[in-house]
């Protein structure tokens, strides 16, 4: 019953995406989202959609999942819409009661709109192809340089790759206590706010001992395992560029120049 | 009273590419007053199929009918079947949430809508069913040992008054000792009340004792369903699926089958080195021979 929620889905199959350097996937989405915002017309989000568009033909993940992303953002997009639809100052084009409409409010919302959608798709396709592993490894090895200024960079990627570990994990159990509490007639649908809240204790409690048993179970496990932080740890399989990572940030760099210049030097 | 299920197949994600058929056409009938065991290897379709004994999981196709009447069918009441038909889940002690153990064992009457009084007599006598000691009653649930926890968990779903009581692996998990004294301590509950009780396990050793028929799964589907004594005599069939057969078993049968004359009754590994070693002696013999 609780299996449908997704969360940085990983979609598995072997693509030359997938294959990509993490550390390359990572730079290369922050890149994409800032371009989306250097972007104000017509032809730099031709460019941009066309970049994500190769990109999700070369990773080899149906466009259905992409889609299943956007799904939980439609609220804050309409929200995003609405408002700059409204609210923004500008010539108007419809006007009725209170509310206006003008020709730059429609602008900005459509721009809102294709920005947001390039947004989630671009950054959904970065955890479609990309392990939570990888996403941690990519992520400590990028922010490496921060170490020198005191910030504990190996300790919240190993919290971060832990956290996303243990969902599923708790998913699981949540399913079972729940089944579990069913069986001795406990109702977590029918009643009001108040009665619906006094019906998780049963399954809260239950869940947070699981939590903190597994914890302490993990924290065991890597201390005997002589686990005592990132000071002086190598990895099993370092994080190395090869010749298509290079490749990729040289295109990176290529798709970025090109949505500069058509903004800088095509109208509308 | 009975439970009844017909054709019923069941897959996980049944709406994904990734289905997963975990129940293949099981028929089963439960009467009354039965003590079942039902065995199979891990990933056989147990819990799944203990799963729809009380309409925790719906059936892909088949139906399971209690009394005469389908569960999945209209208005049919589930919060009455699910008292009728207890369900204890693997490691129960991991749903304890109360204060105290009275209190928890209180949690499935009180959910049935019963009068206070009611409630706290079932749940006095479900724990004294399960051999709980009185002085404990008062006591944090997660305070106990991981026994004593297992027996309040097993007393909270007694605690509702099934007429069948399944137990998904109550064994697991227990020392040789806990175990003998929990599987005992089912085996009297099941005299003292007369309700049916389904034991599931994956070991032989674990229900033969006290059940007087015996379920085997394999694969999603109901390999035998007889009386113990009836089933034991299919041992052949029971090692192709992983169960009740030691590790030498298979690798004296193999070697049997290879022409060596090892004895194939060898159970414990220094028998099987020893008739292993002979045979191997013969054969050598019997090529000098023909040399």
């Amino acid at each position: 019953m609780l299996r449908d929620i997704t969360l940085g889905q990983y979609y598995q199959t072997d693509s030359i995406l997938h294959r990509m350097d993490c550390r390359v996937k990572l730079v290369a989405t922050l890149v994409y989202i800032i371009s989306l915002f250097l972007v104000d017309n017509i032809w730099g989000f031709a460019v941009a959609a066309v970049f994500l568009a190769v990109c999700i033909r070369l990773s080899k993940v149906p466009f259905s999942f992409m889609v299943k992303g956007m799904k939980s953002i439609a609220f804050l997009m309409l929200f995003a819409v609405v408002f700059n639809l409204f609210l923004t100052p500008g010539k108007p084009v419809v006007a009725f009661w209170k509310l206006r409409i003008t020709d730059a409010g429609i602008r900005m919302a459509v721009q809102m709109a294709v920005r947001l959608t390039l947004l989630i798709i671009g950054s959904s396709l970065m955890t479609l192809t990309t392990t939570p592993n990888h996403l941690t490894d990519g992520m400590e090895s990028l922010l490496k340089p921060l170490k020198k200024l005191k910030v504990p960079v190996h300790e919240v990627a190993m919290m971060t790759s832990i956290a996303l570990r243990f969902i599923p994990i708790l998913m699981e159990e949540t399913d079972k206590i729940m089944k579990a509490q069913i069986a001795r007639g406990a109702d977590f649908e029918s009643g009001n706010l108040i009665q619906k809240a006094r019906a998780m204790v049963p399954l809260l409690v239950p869940l947070f001992i699981a939590a903190f048993r597994r914890a302490n179970d993990l924290a065991m496990a890597m201390e005997a395992r002589c686990y005592r932080g990132g000071e002086g740890r190598t990895k099993m399989k370092p994080l190395v560029y090869r010749r298509n990572d290079y490749i990729a940030y040289g295109v990176l760099a290529f798709y970025l120049a090109a949505v500069l210049a058509v903004g800088r030097f095509m109208p509308i | 009273m009975s439970l009844k299920l017909e054709h019923v197949s069941y897959m996980y994600g049944s709406d994904t590419t990734l289905a997963v058929r975990a129940l293949c056409d099981i028929n089963l009938e439960i009467p009354d007053g039965q003590f079942v065991g039902l065995i199979g290897h891990t990933g056989s379709g147990k819990s799944t199929l203990v799963q729809h004994l009380n309409g925790l999981l719906a059936p892909t196709q088949g139906t399971v009918t209690y009394n005469g009447r389908d569960i999945w069918g209209k208005d049919f009441p589930k919060k009455e079947l699910r008292s009728k038909v207890g369900l204890v889940f693997q490691y129960p002690e991991h749903q304890l949430f109360e204060v105290d153990v009275f209190s928890d064992v209180c949690f499935g009457p009180k959910n049935l809508g019963l009068p206070k009084e009611e409630v706290e007599a079932r749940a006095m006598r479900a724990l004294k069913l399960v051999g709980f000691p009185e002085e404990y009653y008062k006591q944090s649930p997660f305070e106990l040992s991981g026994g004593q926890k297992r027996r309040v968990a097993i007393a909270g779903v007694l605690a509702m008054q099934p007429e069948i009581l399944v137990l998904d692996e109550p064994t697991a998990g227990l020392d040789p000792r806990g175990r003998d004294e929990i599987l005992g301590q089912i085996a009297h509950l099941k005299e003292e009340t007369g309700i049916s009780v389904v034991l599931v396990s994956h070991s032989m050793e674990d229900v033969a004792n006290y059940v007087e028929r015996i379920i085997v799964m394999s694969g999603g589907r109901i390999l035998f369903d007889d009386a113990p004594r009836k089933v034991f005599g299919h041992v052949r069939e029971l090692e192709e699926v992983g169960l009740a057969a030691p590790c030498v078993t298979y690798i004296l049968h193999r070697l049997r089958e290879k022409g060596y004359l090892v004895d194939t009754g060898a159970t414990t590994v220094l028998e099987a080195r020893d008739t292993i070693l002979e045979a191997l002696r013969k054969k050598r013999g019997e090529e000098r021979h023909r040399c």
